[in-house]
């Protein structure tokens, strides 16, 4: 993660981390037999390391809600019978899940401003580019989940003289939720841990707050471990969620 | 073919040359057909004859390539129509069972009339216990279409469909998916809806139905209507030799 970051971006930080790494007396001696593990050290920046899990909560959590309200828009798209609305669709959910999402955070961050004119911030970039990422495969869970419904549903509700939104919202989409609600899970599980790449461009962050104190303690080591121990002990409950989702909505199937 | 004692009455169902291509292959071609009000005319046929085709053309499930259908004076076909509006004057009960699976057998009933016609709640659900009450299921009110069997659940799409109050019902093969055991029920739910004087169009390959309940029996092949008449003339008494055929092949009638 260092490695990627440190040849990404060209800031401050990142340049005095792969400076310091390979200057840093604990790593330069280091061997597996003779390393020190020193915790101390992230216990007493504990509270400045945890400031970050807010951010990466939040970030999570509302690109969650705007890619799901994108991603619904998107998946009636490509689902509609004009051309003009499905084609791009189309276009927009393959394109965001076949390149890499951390291209597309350097794409908002360095392209989007010059192409729209407008400023972000860290946050709002990332919280943009989640989003539109989330929204892709979003769109297509959605459109999975409705087209499994079975075919004759249509036309019973076409045939009591329904309208197509009608349909929709009666008939379509409260049997397709059940079927959505585990790959979203799936999906929510592995936003969350993306949030993470949004510390290469200096949102402060989980990750970001782990690699300021990896360089400014010299302790990457057990920073990083600990990093890693929070991001499980968040991120395990959420799984075993998610288990739990796709055997209740397969039993009631 | 033969005239019938309903050609002096305004028709509720007027078909008039319609035509159904899927590509290259023509399915329904030029066919006429008149509905009285409160008939019952049993469509047989053998399958790939088109008589789904033809019941689908009559809701625009399946839209038809060329020709007009009249529906209560009305004419349906064409773009200017509106669908939803259109679709609520016609019942359609299918061959495969579709009730909605999350909601229960009232609310299914209560569905075209709570969100299309937008009746109040009280309304709705007065109405669609006496339905369920009409196709023997009052017991089956708060059930959801998995605990019902095949016929229960047929009975219930029946209801469902009568709570638009629609002015003619389509049957769709209503019957062949069930069970044996199972399709009586449904056909005398049916039988008891023929007495009601509601006008219906039923696809079937029931014969026991066409020779008891309908009042005309119309014989499909290939696209077109090779046959028609009185059940006991159908029957017993078939002129076209495919009709014949198709009949012995059921081992009904005479041959």
């Amino acid at each position: 993660m260092c490695q990627l970051a440190a040849q990404e971006i060209p800031d401050a930080l990142t340049l005095r981390v792969s400076l310091t790494y390979e200057t840093s007396p604990s790593l330069q001696e280091a061997t597996t037999v003779n390393y020190e593990w020193e915790f101390d050290v992230v216990w007493e920046n504990f509270p400045f390391l945890l400031s970050g899990v807010g951010t990466t909560v939040g970030l999570a959590i509302l690109s969650m809600l705007a890619g799901g309200v994108l991603g619904m828009a998107v998946a009636l798209a490509r689902i509609s019978r004009l051309r003009i609305l499905r084609v791009p669709a189309y276009c927009y959910t393959e394109l965001f899940r076949t390149t890499p999402i951390v291209v597309q955070i350097m794409w908002v961050y360095w392209v989007l401003p010059i192409l729209a004119g407008v400023t972000l911030s860290g946050f709002q970039t990332g919280l943009v580019a989640l989003s539109l990422n989330v929204a892709a495969f979003m769109a297509e869970i959605y459109r999975a989940g409705i087209m499994s419904i079975n075919r004759g549903q249509t036309e019973a509700s076409l045939a009591l003289g329904m309208t197509s939104s009608q349909m929709m919202r009666r008939i379509i989409i409260p049997q397709a939720i059940t079927r959505m609600i585990p790959p979203m899970g799936t999906m929510w599980v592995s936003l969350f841990k993306d949030t993470a790449i949004i510390s290469a461009i200096g949102v402060t962050e989980l990750m970001f707050q782990a690699q300021y104190l990896a360089v400014d303690t010299y302790r990457p080591v057990e920073i990083f471990t600990i990093t890693a121990v929070i991001y499980f002990v968040i991120t395990y409950p959420q799984s075993l969620g998610v288990n739990f989702l796709y055997k209740k909505f397969r039993t009631q199937e | 073919m033969e005239e019938t004692t309903t050609a002096t009455t305004t028709p509720i169902v007027r078909v008039e040359a319609l035509n159904k291509k899927f590509g290259e292959l023509h399915v329904l071609k030029d066919v006429d057909m008149q509905v009285a009000p409160g008939e019952v005319v049993a469509i047989i046929g053998p399958s790939g004859s088109g008589k789904s085709t033809f019941l689908r053309c009559l809701n625009r499930l399946e839209e038809p390539t060329s020709g007009q259908i009249y529906v209560d004076q009305e004419e349906i076909t064409g773009d200017a129509v509106d669908l939803p509006k259109v679709r609520r004057n016609i019942g359609m009960i299918f061959q495969h069972l579709n009730l909605f699976p999350h909601m229960t057998a009232i609310d299914n009933v209560m569905e075209g009339p709570r969100t299309v016609l937008k009746s109040s709640r009280s309304k709705a659900r007065e109405a669609a216990v006496q339905l369920l009450d009409k196709v023997g299921l009052l017991d089956k009110i708060d059930v959801k279409p998995a605990q019902l069997s095949g016929g229960q659940q047929q009975r219930v799409a029946i209801a469902r469909a009568l709570a638009m109050q629609p002015k003619v019902m389509l049957f769709d093969e209503v019957t062949s998916a069930l069970d044996p055991e199972l399709v009586g029920e449904v056909l005398s739910t049916m039988k008891q809806l023929a007495d009601d004087g509601m006008t219906m169009l039923v696809v079937t390959h029931e014969m026991s139905f066409g020779e008891k309940v309908a009042d005309r029996v119309v014989m499909f092949d290939e696209g077109i209507i090779i046959e028609e008449g009185a059940p006991e003339q159908i029957f017993s008494r078939a002129s076209n030799e495919r009709t014949q055929r198709f009949l012995s092949q059921l081992h009904w009638g005479g041959t």
